[in-house]
């Protein structure tokens, strides 16, 4: 049979955990032999889809087998009418893109490394790019789901429709809960047009108060960024806003834009695709990587926050997405004392930003033993614990590995 | 329960507890009128701190809690069940805190939803969620059900612009979920309370995104002589890559029944939709025009554009008036909601009036096309005798129909008391378990809404450990799966 797992080898270890076992099922169905099997004997189990998001969060307390789901990488079912795609999770992102692309269709979210990111990894994770300003994260997207829970049982929740109540709602539960309540076995997502064209301004030698300003400028204006970010370069922030739509749209909300500004340029062509891969690039740049929040409102001062943790490491920068409150920190360690010290004050000062919070998503071990990955304990710590005795009661899957030592 | 009533009267003051048979009478039901039930009491607490002492008197005492937000709901959600004290939250309606700089306000959840955006439109930002009932329902009872309303096609639901929530669990326990800044770390908790039917606790603070309105928003009314040409608009509109906000549909009767409640000069047709295009001005310019020379080339009649916001907006009455409206040419009628995907519209609408002759019934279909999301108004005369038991399974099977198309028992109501029978068809043993593994992680003694949404209401916990009887159960109340 195919579902029985093989001996773990080197390239099997998630954060320097080497489980001993690991899994490779071509289907859902053969992912829920795996898990019952896991169950009988009481292995704990981490999931691994593209491997581009395994530095967030903690390293596993234990853990005795991985179960990869690139082998289950199908399209189940695409209604290009309804604007609706149900797959397996361990379809990539740009494999999926391919198939959306000849009905003008796709899925509207982003990350890094969309050749090797997995749908499953995605929702886990919840990653995403800059099409969030527009389109929102996994969990706008995602309207149905199907898990494997620790006990083999699987489970669904939501459905094929866009829009559906009924029920509670695990598809938008398990978005962001990296594999700790099941294995995310398939995902339904409300797919997008492909829009008729995008053209991206980019505006130079800006200060943090200037991109903070820009989205209620853009507001006020009445246009609507599909993708607004900054990235740093040489002292100053290069902020990027790309337009998206139909033609006459997208041309008049460039002419305002720049009217506006007075200053900023269109790229052409390439250099539109190339600035959004050097922001891609920038951000998963470096051996450690934090992703701050903070109220969107709030920029300036958590710029600030955020300025003494890209000092402490070597080649550190920043990336802003201004109209989400969100920053990534990335560069190479340089310190793991300094740097540890700038996470902790970058905590302090965020944390009254509106609930803003650094959380990592990645760092080497000398860094890791120094801070928690994911910072203090969220309020409703509690619940997410109750909630994880609920749905995995031997908190085999994958335990330590979120926030809180769940 | 005097003693109980006496205990409430002084946590939140004598007058804010009801116990007065005659009183009592307005909470039995929600908006779902025929299925009534009297609760023991009903508490209406004035701030977080009076919701958990009340939490705590009822939870030694074994009194189940229904919370109740406008008590508009349509599914039964808010309806009482034997012996429970009705939580009433229409006493914390004061907006808290605006921030416009970050887009969000902080609200008590007895606030009505309008008054959300009345409080920001000065500002130019408005809260996009607007059922139907926008004017009198609760922000809290909104994120009990998941609200959405015509814009959620572009806009997303309840769920995509609740930012945060301050929850009183069934222990007595304060929660504060999520917060203005994106991305909380921990599980999305919030994602399971919106939605949750009042089941996993009593929301008492919610941040709301707050949108910026819209530079222009363009509508037009379009008239067809079927349901199936009205469809096909839909589905050309959709395949152009336009992105409606709203786009709705009614068929002759429902259009019917608006022109008799606002007296509009609708013609009698077969169909009708009404559409908005918003966003940027030439954008939303080109998706106007685009989707009119669709809609003309789908076969439509006649096509109107307002000549100015009131005329739009009388449009707009007419159509949101419609559920009420079918009041004026039927004695009585059935809302049903259910989902279907949206290119089996024109399909399924024949098969329900296939059903609806057979069942010598008549159904008015007044809907969100966009995202397939079924209205159908089940018409009848009550004084029939075996007319109304024939409405409802006619309803039932509607029901049926929708989840045999691939679709869902409820895109917006809410499953409640009223179909919870129906949700072991939508989903699985195993599916079903799931859900209440959630409901169990927030409420471990079912304390809150029992009754609702599970087909079998299921006790927590019981997976492990000797076997005790629940007091819920000792009431019979609840069962054990």
């Amino acid at each position: 049979m195919s579902a029985s797992p093989r001996p773990a080898e080197e390239r099997d270890a998630l954060l320097g955990v080497r489980p001993r076992l690991a899994a490779e099922p071509a289907s859902p169905e053969e992912a829920a032999e795996a898990m019952s099997a896991f169950a009988r004997d009481k292995l704990a189990v981490a999931f691994v889809g593209g491997g581009t998001d395994l530095g967030l969060g903690a390293p596993p307390a234990r853990l005795d087998a991985v179960l990869h789901t690139r082998g289950m990488a199908r399209v189940k079912e695409h209604a290009p009418s309804d604007q609706i795609v149900a797959v397996e999770a361990g379809i990539t992102l740009a494999a999926l893109q391919r198939h959306l692309a000849p009905h003008r269709q796709r899925l509207s979210i982003d990350p890094p490394f969309p050749e090797r990111a997995t749908v499953g990894g995605i929702v886990a994770a919840s990653a995403f790019g800059p099409l969030r300003t527009r389109y929102g994260s996994a969990r706008d997207l995602v309207i149905g789901i199907t898990l494997v829970r620790a006990d083999g049982v699987v489970a669904r929740g939501g459905g094929k429709v866009v829009k559906n109540v009924a029920g509670f709602d695990l598809p938008r539960l398990l978005c962001g809960s990296l594999g700790t309540l099941g294995l995310v076995a398939e995902v339904v997502f409300r797919l997008h047009p492909l829009p008729e064209t995008s053209a991206t301004l980019r505006f130079g030698g800006l200060a943090a108060q200037d991109v903070a300003e820009t989205p209620p400028v853009l507001r006020d204006l009445g246009v609507e960024p599909a993708a607004l970010a900054a990235v740093e370069e040489g002292g100053a922030f290069t902020l990027a806003a790309r337009f998206e739509g139909f033609a006459p749209g997208v041309a008049e909300q460039v002419a305002r834009t720049l009217a506006r500004a007075g200053s900023g340029e269109r790229l052409a062509g390439s250099e539109e695709a190339a600035f959004w891969a050097r922001h891609d690039a920038l951000r998963s740049a470096g051996d450690v990587r934090a992703k701050a929040t903070f109220a969107p409102g709030t920029l300036v001062r958590a710029v600030e926050a955020l300025r003494p943790l890209a000092g402490a490491l070597r080649g550190g920068a920043l990336v802003l997405h201004p109209a989400l409150g969100i920053a990534f920190v990335a560069g190479w360690l340089d310190g793991a004392d300094p740097a540890a010290a700038a996470i902790e004050s970058a905590r302090a000062a965020l944390g009254p930003l509106g609930n803003g919070a650094l959380v990592l998503a990645a760092a080497p071990p000398a860094l890791r033993a120094r801070v928690d990955a994911w910072g203090a304990a969220p309020p409703a710590i509690e619940v997410m614990r109750r909630l994880k005795r609920e749905m995995d009661p031997e908190a085999r899957l994958a335990p330590g590995r979120f926030v809180g030592g769940i | 329960m005097n003693d109980v009533a006496r205990r409430l009267a002084e946590v939140v003051g004598a007058g804010n507890v009801v116990t007065d048979p005659a009183e009592l009478l307005v909470y039995e039901a929600d908006g779902l009128t025929h299925g009534r039930t009297r609760p023991a009491l009903v508490v209406l607490p004035g701030s977080t701190a009076e919701v958990v002492e009340v939490v705590r008197i009822a939870r030694e005492a074994g009194i189940p809690i229904v919370p109740r937000g406008a008590g508009t709901g349509l599914s039964g959600g808010a309806r009482p069940v034997p012996g429970c004290a009705v939580v009433s939250l229409a006493r914390m309606r004061r907006i808290l805190e605006v921030d416009l700089a970050s887009g969000w306000v902080r609200v008590e959840p007895g606030v009505i939803n309008l008054d959300v955006t009345k409080a920001v439109s000065g500002a130019g930002f408005y809260y996009a969620p607007d059922p139907s009932s926008q004017p009198v329902c609760s922000i809290g009872g909104n994120v009990a059900e998941n609200s959405g309303g015509a814009h959620c096609l572009k806009y997303g639901f309840t769920t995509n612009h609740v930012l945060a929530a301050t929850v009183v669990l069934s222990d007595g326990s304060v929660v504060h979920l999520g917060g203005p800044a994106a991305d909380a770390p921990g599980y999305d908790l919030l994602a399971a309370l919106v939605g949750s039917e009042g089941m996993v606790g009593i929301v008492t603070e919610v941040t709301l995104k707050l949108l910026r309105k819209p530079e222009v928003t363009r509508t037009f009314f379009a008239t067809f002589p079927s349901t199936d040409e009205a469809g096909a608009a839909v589905s050309g509109i959709i395949a152009a890559g336009i992105l409606p906000a709203a786009i709705e549909m009614m068929d002759r009767l429902a259009i019917e029944a608006a022109k008799a409640a606002t007296g509009l000069d609708w013609p009698d047709v077969g169909a009708a939709l009404l559409m908005d295009a918003d966003g940027p001005k030439a954008e939303v310019e080109h998706v106007s025009a685009r989707a009119i020379e669709i809609t003309r080339a789908a076969g439509a009649l006649e096509i109107r554009v307002p000549r100015d916001e009131a005329e739009r907006q009388l449009m707009w009455k007419g159509r949101k008036s419609a559920f009420a409206a079918v009041g004026r040419i039927s004695p009585s009628y059935l809302v049903e909601d259910g989902v279907i995907p949206r290119s089996e519209i024109a399909r399924v609408l024949r098969e329900i009036e296939r059903m609806a002759k057979e069942a010598g019934l008549r159904v008015a279909n007044v809907f969100h096309a966009g995202d397939g999301n079924l209205h159908p108004l089940v018409l009848y005369d009550a004084r029939n005798p075996g007319e109304e038991e024939r409405a409802e399974k006619l309803g039932g099977e509607i029901l049926r129909l929708c989840i045999r198309s691939g679709g869902s028992i409820t895109g917006e109501h809410g499953v409640g008391a009223e179909k919870a029978r129906y949700m072991a068809e939508q989903f699985g043993p195993d599916d079903l378990e799931t859900m209440a593994r959630v409901r169990c992680a927030f409420d471990g003694i079912a304390l809150m809404n029992p009754g609702k949404v599970f087909p079998t209401p299921r006790l927590c916990g019981e997976r492990a450990g000797p076997y005790r009887p629940h007091p819920a159960e000792v009431a019979g109340l609840a069962e054990r799966w």
